[in-house]
């Protein structure tokens, strides 16, 4: 059953089109994997699904609902709502430098619980409670339990990549996107990101990468996108074994890691 | 030794409207100058304009010029009277300076990259709850620093009080030197200089707290 649909998704910045109709589907629990290079769009598509940009038209739909609608304008309450259905972890991580890994991963659903619960001080406290513990068992999770007490600049890149998805788990999404997570990475560091990703299998998931061997092995679909377009797209086998589009094949081979 | 105490008592007095003006010009232009940083990096032009053409005029005339435009502006111009002395001192310290402070917030909260604001938005918080819980301790940090190179600089200027006649420690020791003495005048850079050392002790301290920020 199709989880999220998006339909003709468009985005210019002043004059430039980055995305020139994007359609693609996803089942639950599946992990779509976009490839492309880069200025190909793939970034600015995640930032659109996470509303930090906005669709300038098009169409989301979640779990059968429409989402967002391109045509229609939004408060900023409205798309706060919405955003906590996608989850985003980023190319440079994005940690905050202020706080522990403890603290960066149990902030925000923090701040969620201190709104809702203005009045019931003993719930608060419970909720906050739970929250850290919750918190804490992602970082295990993640294999980051010795360093919960951590601050982001005493963590190495792939540590603090680990918190970075812990942070975006705890949000817990409907979707959760990566935006070439491990590209500011060395490879040996980039390895136990990517592990760390596969064990995640089982959540609906979005990857935009540029690990060829990993978009294969873990990608349920592939879409190959180039100038805002999707190029072609289809099972990982198909696309990087059997490409059929030229442009496909082109990049394939630049590309240079495949197998 | 008597005439020694007596300059000091008299030069302390002076001294506590230098730190009166000092401190009230710090606890209302510090929000201020936050203010006009916002107004500045409005996404509505016309009021950045507007910002843009204050600062410009507040930052490009002496700030002795402005203390006499506020004392003596309100009668040459309308001839009714204005504020008084120590008022119009005040009011032209606290727009100088918020004008110089809002430029160093700007800085501070261009500074902060964009990724931390994206963060926060991507995780669900408001817009202001992540000015409040992210960006705001970042700007911090970097402003520190800059900050007090302009507060340090706000306690010297306060001397330029006395071109309106208000007896802060400088004119305070002027009389000393009209009779005839005249080792008062530099005595009050010893008054200056323990200040500042005070205020830079806490800046130091300030800074120490927040080292465990790398940004």
């Amino acid at each position: 059953m199709e989880f999220l649909r998006v339909e003709g998704l468009r985005k210019k910045f002043s004059q430039t089109e980055v995305l020139k109709g994007i359609d693609f589907n996803l089942q639950k629990g599946k992990i779509l994997v976009i490839i492309g290079a880069s200025g190909s769009g793939k970034t600015t598509l995640l930032r659109c699904l996470n509303f930090i940009n906005l669709p300038d038209c098009g169409k989301i739909f979640l779990g059968g609902e429409l989402l967002f609608d391109g045509s229609k304008k939004y408060t900023e309450r409205e798309l706060r709502e919405k955003r906590l259905k996608f989850g985003l972890v980023f190319q440079s991580f994005n940690l905050f430098p202020q706080y522990t890994s403890l603290d960066n991963v149990r902030l925000a659903a923090d701040l969620l619980i201190k709104e809702r619960t203005m009045k019931n001080k003993t719930l608060r406290a419970e909720l906050l409670a739970e929250n850290r513990r919750r918190a804490e068992e992602l970082l295990v999770a993640v294999g980051l339990g010795e360093k919960l007490s951590a601050y982001p600049s005493e963590l190495s890149g792939g540590q603090q990549q680990r918190v970075a998805i812990a942070r975006a788990l705890a949000a817990e999404p409907d979707v959760l996107c990566f935006d070439e997570p491990t590209s500011a990475l060395d490879p040996w560091l980039s390895d136990e990101v990517l592990k760390l990703i596969r064990s995640l299998v089982g959540r609906t998931m979005i990857v935009v990468t540029h690990e060829m061997e990993f978009a294969r092995k873990v990608g349920d679909y592939v879409l190959f996108m180039e100038n805002g377009e999707i190029v072609e797209e289809g099972l990982p086998d198909e696309i990087f074994s059997n490409p059929k589009n030229e442009r496909t094949k082109a990049f394939l081979m630049r590309g240079g890691n495949v197998e | 030794m008597n005439v020694f105490i007596e300059v000091t008592l008299d030069l302390l007095q002076g001294f506590g409207t230098t730190v009166y003006i000092f401190a009230v010009t710090l606890a209302l232009s510090l929000p201020l100058g936050l203010i006009i940083a916002f107004g500045a990096m409005s996404s509505f032009k016309p009021l950045r304009a507007v910002i843009k053409a204050i600062v410009w005029v507040v930052r490009g005339t002496p700030l002795m010029l402005q203390i006499i435009a506020i004392f003596y502006g309100p009668y040459l111009l309308f001839g009714i009277s204005g504020f008084d002395r120590v008022p119009s001192v005040i009011v032209a310290f606290v727009v100088n300076y918020a004008c110089y402070f809002s430029e160093i917030f700007r800085g501070g909260i261009e500074g902060v990259p964009a990724g931390q604001r994206e963060a926060a938005q991507a995780l669900g918080m408001t817009r202001t709850q992540a000015f409040t819980h992210v960006i705001l301790l970042q700007v911090v940090k970097r402003v520190v620093p800059p900050m007090s190179n302009e507060i340090i600089t706000l306690v010297k200027d306060t001397s330029l009080a006395r071109i309106i006649s208000v007896a802060e420690i400088i004119m305070s020791a002027q009389e000393y030197a009209r009779a005839g003495l005249i080792w008062p005048i530099f005595y009050t850079g010893v008054f200056y200089l323990v200040f500042v050392g005070a205020l830079t002790l806490l800046f130091n301290f300030i800074e120490k707290k927040l080292e465990y920020i790398k940004i």
